[in-house]
């Protein structure tokens, strides 16, 4: 790493801090916001479902052939409902899956449930475009603030849909090497210059253009997984870019 | 239970959507009377009032005037024996188990609920106060009973005293 200033590593910090103590507010608020009338839909779904099996019984053997087309189209209609309220409750328990607002303290957790959490939260900026290949080794538990580094694993994965123009492939690698895990997100995009690769961690640096990126995202990484007492190193070429993760098992 | 031997439940829920849905769920899969508020001031007002007569109470936890731990607490001075249930959207789960576990809550759904947990819990709940209710009886019954045996212990004594 090149020497860095001071005061600016310091206000990264900050801002870290205090993006993520807003973030887990926010997380909080909207979880609690859509769950309520998630709940309603739900449930109302359920009656819904309920009750078109209670017409049929009244009904008995020979219903009129119309009233049955319509209940089986209720019938239908419901189980949609289902699948979509599914989908939802799914999203909002990845938010907090993510945010692990219960979670800021250093827990043993699998770190193949922080990566799947990122993923499905990223899904409509990869949707169609960019194809997630998972090749998930078998790693144990690992001892961490789970929060933070789901955090690390969506700024890169970002990232690296941003490197990806058009279509490409991320490639989420995990093993373990020795005493520790080892994480790899490769993507196929653009790659980072070799006159770029050595300023990618500082504070600050970035090529996304002013108000587009803050240039704080890869040094938070860094600053994160220091704190775990890992590696963080990038490699790239035109062909796409990998970033190798190290957290050691106990940190 | 009401004069019609129904459970009576006491639902309160400051969202309109969340009282609907659940009156109409049991109205088509059970017997039980359902009282809906939105407002912990009012239905803490008609606990007072000495006619009401309530099982079960059933509270969200965030709501404008006060929240359903405090909410319940207030419930469980009034009626102690009367499982206390708190429905929870919020995101902060060890906080709401920390609160649980100081106001003795009976259980704790979280939002969105399943319709066949909640009939499930509420069931096991209303279960639960009919068995505190027949062990209640059974301890006046044994108080009684020993009452009346002191009482003939006395006379005896009397008699050879």
């Amino acid at each position: 790493m090149p020497k860095r200033n001071r005061e600016q590593e310091l206000m990264a910090q900050l801002i870290q801090s205090e993006k993520m103590a807003s973030l887990g507010l926010l997380v909080a608020g909207v979880a609690h916001e859509i769950n309520t009338p998630m709940g309603a839909i739900h449930s109302n779904n359920d009656i819904m479902t309920r009750a078109v099996a209670k017409i049929r019984r009244q009904l008995g053997s020979t219903p009129d052939a119309e009233v049955s087309r319509l209940l089986d189209i209720l019938g239908e209609v419901c189980r949609n409902n289902e699948i979509a309220t599914e989908r939802i409750t799914q999203i909002v328990r990845s938010l907090k899956n993510f945010a692990r607002l219960d979670e800021a303290e250093r827990k043993r957790v699998n770190i193949h449930e922080g990566i799947e959490s990122t993923l499905s939260l990223l899904r409509h900026q990869l949707k169609n475009r960019i194809r997630i290949v998972k090749r998930f080794g078998d790693i144990p538990d690992v001892e961490c603030f789970p929060n933070e580094l789901n955090q690390v694993f969506m700024n890169i994965l970002v990232n690296a849909a941003h490197a990806i123009k058009e279509r490409g492939e991320i490639t989420v690698k995990t093993w373990k090497e020795g005493e520790g895990v080892k994480i790899a997100i490769s993507d196929t995009g653009i790659g980072i210059p070799p006159e770029n690769l050595s300023k990618i961690f500082d504070p600050g640096f970035t090529t996304k253009g002013v108000g587009v990126g803050t240039g704080l995202g890869l040094f938070i990484c860094y600053k994160i997984v220091q704190d775990h007492h890992g590696t963080i190193e990038a490699e790239s070429s035109k062909q796409g870019t990998t970033f190798t993760i190290t957290i050691p098992l106990e940190a | 239970m009401t004069e019609n031997g129904n459970p009576t439940i006491m639902l309160v829920d400051d969202e309109e959507m969340v009282l609907n849905s659940m009156k109409s769920f049991f109205a088509i899969e059970s017997n039980y009377t359902l009282m809906t508020y939105t407002s912990p001031l009012k239905a803490l007002e008609d606990l007072d009032r000495s006619h009401a007569h309530v099982d079960l109470v059933i509270s969200d936890y965030l709501m404008p005037e006060m929240d359903g731990i405090t909410f319940l607490a207030k419930v469980k001075d009034r009626l102690p024996m009367v499982p206390r249930i708190l429905l929870t959207g919020y995101a902060d789960k060890e906080n709401a188990i920390k609160a649980i576990n100081n106001v003795g809550l009976y259980q704790y759904i979280e939002k969105p609920w399943d319709n066949e947990d909640l009939r499930l819990i509420i069931r096991n709940g209303l279960e639960k106060t009919t068995l505190l209710h027949q062990l209640e009886e059974k301890i006046h019954e044994v108080e009684r009973a020993q009452r009346e045996l002191s009482d003939i212990q006395k006379d005896i004594l009397r008699v050879f005293a």
